[in-house]
């Protein structure tokens, strides 16, 4: 085969080496997966990474491997998936292992094609399963380069096949000719020398091209509600990264305030709706015993519900006037098993099917476990105000004398300490109310200064004594953190005669300029107190912890609540990026689908409206001004408009030299006389109509010398004089009609 | 000989001949449904992304994941970069085909396809052409028949028969085509029969880019050759040349040496010593001189095609490259004055066209049954070669060559009746 070379080409050997390059990069990128995965595979991982980076380094090491141990590999293979399988009875984290082992091994021998298609497949596998598992962010990131590394794969593969293509197929087995000497600089520098700037350019704009389809598809295909849910996500269990439980010992909470990750994303249809200072509800703890607050399994039978299977919960509180609140809150894996809330609330609904149970007194929603996948849900008319009303609590309380000791109600009464601690704790209690007999707000508000003279500190000291820890710590004069102001304000309540309990959950967030969104981080966890009002009949919210204001009636909502919080930092930026993902692609359904269309349709309508206005508006102002008296300044500025319609057209006109010529612009034809004289004479050759065969060869020289790389050129002159010959020719033959 | 023989135009791909007004009704159609001659079929890699976007698709749905809708709307997304893609590579490819005659049966043919990409800066890859040669057939012509009535075996063995006629082959395109360059493929083959022979372009496809789909469609692109008749082997067994006259006979036949017989027009092929270049450069056209011969001894063949003397095709076939190698070896010696086919005028061989235009008509030619220049007798017709010889060559019986059987399957050549070689 005889070719005209214009750039020089890679050579077979050379693509199998970038074959094996991209191999290894899809291998790679696929078992990354694990980091945030969150399966234990980081062994596996960690293998795969060396050994696949290793045998990129070093092609011809494969070779090393003796032919009879991939005999072997399959069994093995088969006999680790059972192995795995038996010991932790996890079958999605073992199909994983499973994956990345392949992947391992297929990054570290010789690939045939059906093999290059089984990385590209397990790879897709692998980040699929992360990204159906986690919703992350990552998963969108990493999915782009993947499919932008297998296609060029794929390309490079294709290359292959079709330059081996009658070819002799290289003797299986052994060290391939093209594994023998890899330079990857070379081969790089080789890259460059053979790349064309406007075919990558092309090709970027080709992969925005697949991304955008993509994205449309993404908002095109039907969607039908099949109200099946739990995928994959029933073959993975999760623990709680965080300390929400029904238990908690002191230091827990400030343990997760050390994590500065989003916990929580909460989207507001009505931002005013937003408290100044919004006190998040997860998880309630009545029970204290042995120095720690927890849910107590009476609390627990008696308050929540059986479980319910649903999409959809009625919550307590009625519906009101107006237009109708929507807070959407995007819970993100392994925070809690509990929903964050602001209060009682109309109606909340998942975006998938929940396993849940519902403590309507208590205002606290629990899932079943603890969701492995970021977990949307949209509460509808939610209370923001710091008391939740408890009827039935208040009843019980009434009748207290009838009930069993072992009441829920009753223990919420409950000290917990001994006798000693109970009447030291008697004894605080007199001195915060002087004896006499206080409302339950006033209570607060003076037990919240008492405890003021603790600092706050977040590595407190609890002395050493006998006695209860948390009485030790309100005797003295050592600084604390939120569950210890909480827990000592909780024990002195009940000392007085007020059930109180714990709650945990989260304070304040701050609101993201950028995605219009509240976001709740780990380092907002908290913990405060309620404290029933027998007047009121509902729990009154307390937080004696210093600073936080949180026993002050919470009255101030709206844009300066919000000024106050608003966040403008780069990690805003980027949490923005996951809110949008969030809200536009993760909880994509067929209401937003509507939505989208409507949105879509509504923009157009106003842009095509705003576009008329704006040109007769123009039309308008043109026809004022030519109205007008005229003068030098106008005629020179009518003129210099002109010129420069003038200047663009010609610079359109010449559009294609700058943009396709060879260097753009550096051996434009318009620069270069043989390009301008080879044009001229394919012009005047082209005048002839069609071809007669002698005017092709020299046609074909003209061209390369008007289009071609400077490189590839023939010598110009002895073309020009051919050209000469033949147009005189194709003249001459004009005159003369051949027999 | 003459020049390479190429198609007149460059065919082009179809992403080019098909251009028509764009509508989007026709673009939508173009998308779902493969134009004429076109065939899309998936590869195993296409397949398996078929089966994996429906296993998304279906895992999608029935989870109302969005992942797995990002999923498969990014492997759909591919699925048309990749014929977006294709159709970029096929476009504004132009190719046409080569040949060099002479073809000979039974010789080696170069079949060059030129191939040439008119696109601005992008280049083409990984393309493969589909070949094929078959003879046209000479016979009569074919009659409409039923297949319900033909019985498979006769099926398979005319199917059969028309592959084993026709020769296939498969170039590809294994290095870039880069924008605006050329570049040639050659397929050999061995023609198997003399005749008129098709090489037709019968498919062009490619896997490109990801090779995932396999995209073929047909060319009318077809180049139409004779092939001559396969040299054979022959014996020469003493030519009885007719006395040469006293002081030599100068002849009407153009020759080598001698004298100026005529001008004429420069034609391919001639020497460019014999170009008379001031009488190119009064008629402002090329001109050459046309010489006579010196000598005057020759020979005449005639062929006579009569089924009745040639009853075994195969022998029939011997006869006719039998002839076509001793007109050429007559020629090559300066001895071959004119050839004639049955009753047909006899052709002054002069110069190499002449014989070319000879080697063509044996190339095609025919046992027929109609009895041409009367049924020669038993003694001498059927034995020697004898009859009739056409109108132009009776009065020149001297140095005649005829051809008659020669037992069973070979074939003699006669010179006035007596036997000068054997094949």
């Amino acid at each position: 085969m005889q070719m005209e070379k214009k750039r020089p080409q890679l050579s077979l050997d050379e693509l199998h080496q970038l074959k094996w390059l991209l191999g290894g990069v899809l291998v790679l990128l696929s078992v990354w997966t694990v980091f945030y995965l969150e399966f234990d595979a980081w062994t596996l991982m960690g293998l795969a990474t060396v050994a696949v980076s290793a045998a990129l380094v070093r092609p011809d090491w494969p070779a090393l491997v003796p032919a009879w141990t991939h005999r072997l590999v399959f069994p093995a293979v088969v006999a680790f998936f059972i192995g795995d399988l038996w010991v932790t009875g996890e079958v999605l984290p073992a199909v994983v292992r499973l994956d990345i082992l392949l992947l391992l091994y297929r990054g570290v021998t010789y690939r045939q094609k059906r093999d290059d298609l089984q990385v590209i497949v397990l790879g897709l596998f692998l980040i699929v399963v992360a990204g159906v598992l986690t919703v992350s962010l990552v998963f969108a990131a990493q999915i782009l380069v993947f499919t932008a590394c297998a296609l060029g794969f794929l390309l490079v593969v294709t290359l292959v096949e079709s330059a081996e293509k009658g070819a002799a197929r290289p003797v299986a087995g052994g060290l391939p000719a093209w594994a023998a000497h890899v330079r990857w600089r070379r081969l790089w520098a080789r890259v460059r020398e053979v790349t064309d700037w406007r075919v990558v350019a092309l090709g970027a704009a080709l992969f925005a091209g697949v991304v955008a389809v993509s994205a449309l598809l993404f908002l095109a295909i039907p969607r039908f509600q099949l109200e099946n849910s739990l995928f994959l996500e029933r073959f993975a269990s999760k623990k709680a990264r965080s300390g929400f439980n029904e238990t908690i010992k002191f230091g827990d909470v400030t343990d997760i305030q050390q994590d500065t990750s989003v916990a929580v994303s909460v989207d507001v249809t009505d931002r005013t709706q937003i408290p100044a200072n919004p006190y998040w509800r997860m998880l309630v703890l009545d029970e204290y015993r042995d120095g720690t607050f927890r849910l107590s399994a009476l609390l627990r039978r008696a308050a929540f519900t059986r479980e319910f299977t649903d999409t959809a919960l009625r919550g307590a509180a009625r519906p009101v006037l107006g237009e109708p609140v929507y807070w959407t809150f995007y819970l993100e894996s392994g925070i809690s098993r509990y929903l964050p809330l602001l209060g009682s609330f109309e109606q909340l609904r998942f975006r998938e099917t929940q396993n849940f149970r519902f403590g309507e007194e208590l205002g606290l929603v629990a899932l079943r476990e603890e969701p492995v996948t970021m977990t949307a849900y949209r509460v509808e008319g939610q209370s923001t105000g710091g008391t939740l009303p408890d009827p039935a609590f208040a009843k019980g309380l009434r009748e207290r004398k009838k009930s069993t000791p072992k009441s829920d109600t009753l223990l919420m009464l409950k000290l917990g300490v001994d006798a000693a601690d109970r009447a030291n704790l008697e004894q605080r209690v007199r001195e915060i109310t002087g004896g006499a007999e206080l409302p339950a707000a006033e209570f607060a508000r003076r037990a919240d200064v008492w405890l003021g003279r603790h600092p706050y500190s977040l590595s407190p000291r609890i002395p050493d004594g006998p006695g209860d820890p948390l009485v030790r710590w309100m005797n003295s004069a050592e600084g604390g953190h939120c569950e210890l102001f909480a827990g000592s304000f909780v024990l002195l309540a009940r000392a007085a005669g007020f059930p109180a309990r714990v709650v945990t959950g989260f304070k304040g967030g701050t609101w993201n300029a950028y995605s219009g969104n509240f976001t709740l981080r780990n380092s907002d966890a908290h913990a405060w107190c309620e404290l029933f009002d027998r007047s009121t009949g509902a729990w009154l919210r307390a937080d004696p912890t210093l600073g936080a204001g949180g026993t002050q009636p919470d009255g101030a909502k709206g844009e300066a609540a919000l000024a106050r919080r608003t966040d403008r930092s780069w990690s805003a930026r980027f949490d923005s990026l996951r809110v949008f993902w969030y809200r536009r692609i993760v909880n994509f359904d067929q209401r937003s689908q509507v939505e989208t269309l409507k949105a879509v349709k509504e923009a157009t309508e106003n842009s095509g409206r705003q576009l008329r206005a704006a040109l007769t508006a123009m039309v308008e102002r043109i026809k004022a001004w030519l109205a007008g008296p005229w003068d030098v300044r106008r005629a020179a500025k009518l003129l210099a408009l002109a010129a420069l319609l003038a200047g663009a057209g010609w610079a359109w006109r010449n559009r294609r030299s700058w943009i396709f010529g060879s260097g753009a612009g550096r051996h434009g034809a318009k620069e270069d006389p043989v390009r301008r004289e080879a044009g001229a004479w394919l012009r005047r050759i082209s005048d002839f109509g069609d071809l007669i065969p002698e005017a092709l060869g020299v046609t074909e020289e003209l061209q390369r010398l008007r289009f071609g790389a400077p490189g590839t050129w023939p010598e110009p002159e002895p073309v020009f004089q051919r050209a000469r010959q033949a147009v005189r020719e194709l003249r001459r033959r004009g005159r003369v009609t051949p027999a | 000989m003459a020049d390479v023989s190429a198609s007149k135009e460059w065919d082009v791909s179809a992403a080019r001949s098909q251009r028509r007004r764009f509508t989007w009704n026709a673009l939508l159609w173009a998308m779902v449904y493969p134009q004429r001659g076109q065939r899309i079929m998936p590869t195993v890699s296409g397949t398996l992304l078929i089966a994996l976007a429906l296993g998304i698709g279906s895992a999608a749905y029935n989870s109302a994941n969005n992942i797995l809708f990002i999923t498969l709307s990014l492997l759909l997304a591919c699925l048309i970069l990749s014929g977006v893609l294709s159709w970029l590579n096929f476009r504004s490819v132009a190719w046409r085909l080569e040949l060099a005659p002479p073809l000979r049966a039974g010789h080696e043919v170069v079949v060059g396809l030129g191939l040439r990409n008119r696109k601005t800066f992008l280049p083409t890859y990984g393309v493969w052409f589909d070949l094929v040669a078959r003879a046209v057939d000479q016979g009569p012509p074919a009659v409409a028949e039923s297949t319900i009535t033909g019985k498979g075996l006769d099926l398979r063995e005319m199917l059969a028969k028309a592959a084993a006629e026709e020769a296939r082959g498969q170039l590809f395109l294994r290095e870039r085509l880069d924008p605006w360059g050329m570049t040639r493929l050659e397929w050999r083959f061995q023609p198997a029969r003399r005749g008129r022979l098709r090489v037709e372009l019968a498919g062009v496809g490619s896997l490109f880019p990801f090779g995932f789909l396999r995209k073929t469609f047909s060319t009318e692109l077809a180049e139409e050759v004779t092939v001559w008749p396969a040299p054979v082997e022959y014996r020469r067994q003493g030519v009885a040349v007719a006395p040469r006259t006293a002081g030599g006979e100068r002849t009407t036949r153009a020759g080598s040496a001698g004298d100026l017989q005529a001008l004429r027009r420069y034609a391919t092929g001639d020497s460019h010593r014999l170009i008379h270049w001031k009488a190119s450069a009064r008629s402002r056209q090329l001109l050459v001189r046309q010489l006579a011969a010196e000598s005057a001894e020759g020979y005449s063949l005639w062929l006579r095609t009569d089924e009745a003397i040639w009853p075994r095709p195969e022998q029939f076939e011997l006869l006719v490259s039998f002839c076509a190698t001793l007109a050429e070896d007559l020629f090559r010696e300066g001895q071959l004055v004119a050839a004639a086919v049955d009753d047909e005028a006899p052709m002054p061989i002069r110069r190499v066209r002449d014989l070319e235009l000879f080697l063509d008509r044996l190339a095609v030619v025919q046992r027929h049954n109609e009895n041409v220049g009367g049924v020669p007798s038993p003694r001498e017709g059927s034995m020697r070669g004898g009859g009739t010889p056409p109108t132009g060559m009776a009065g020149k019986r001297k140095n005649m060559l005829t051809f008659a059987p020669d037992g069973a399957r070979g074939v003699a050549a006669y010179a006035d009746g007596e036997k000068t070689a054997t094949a």
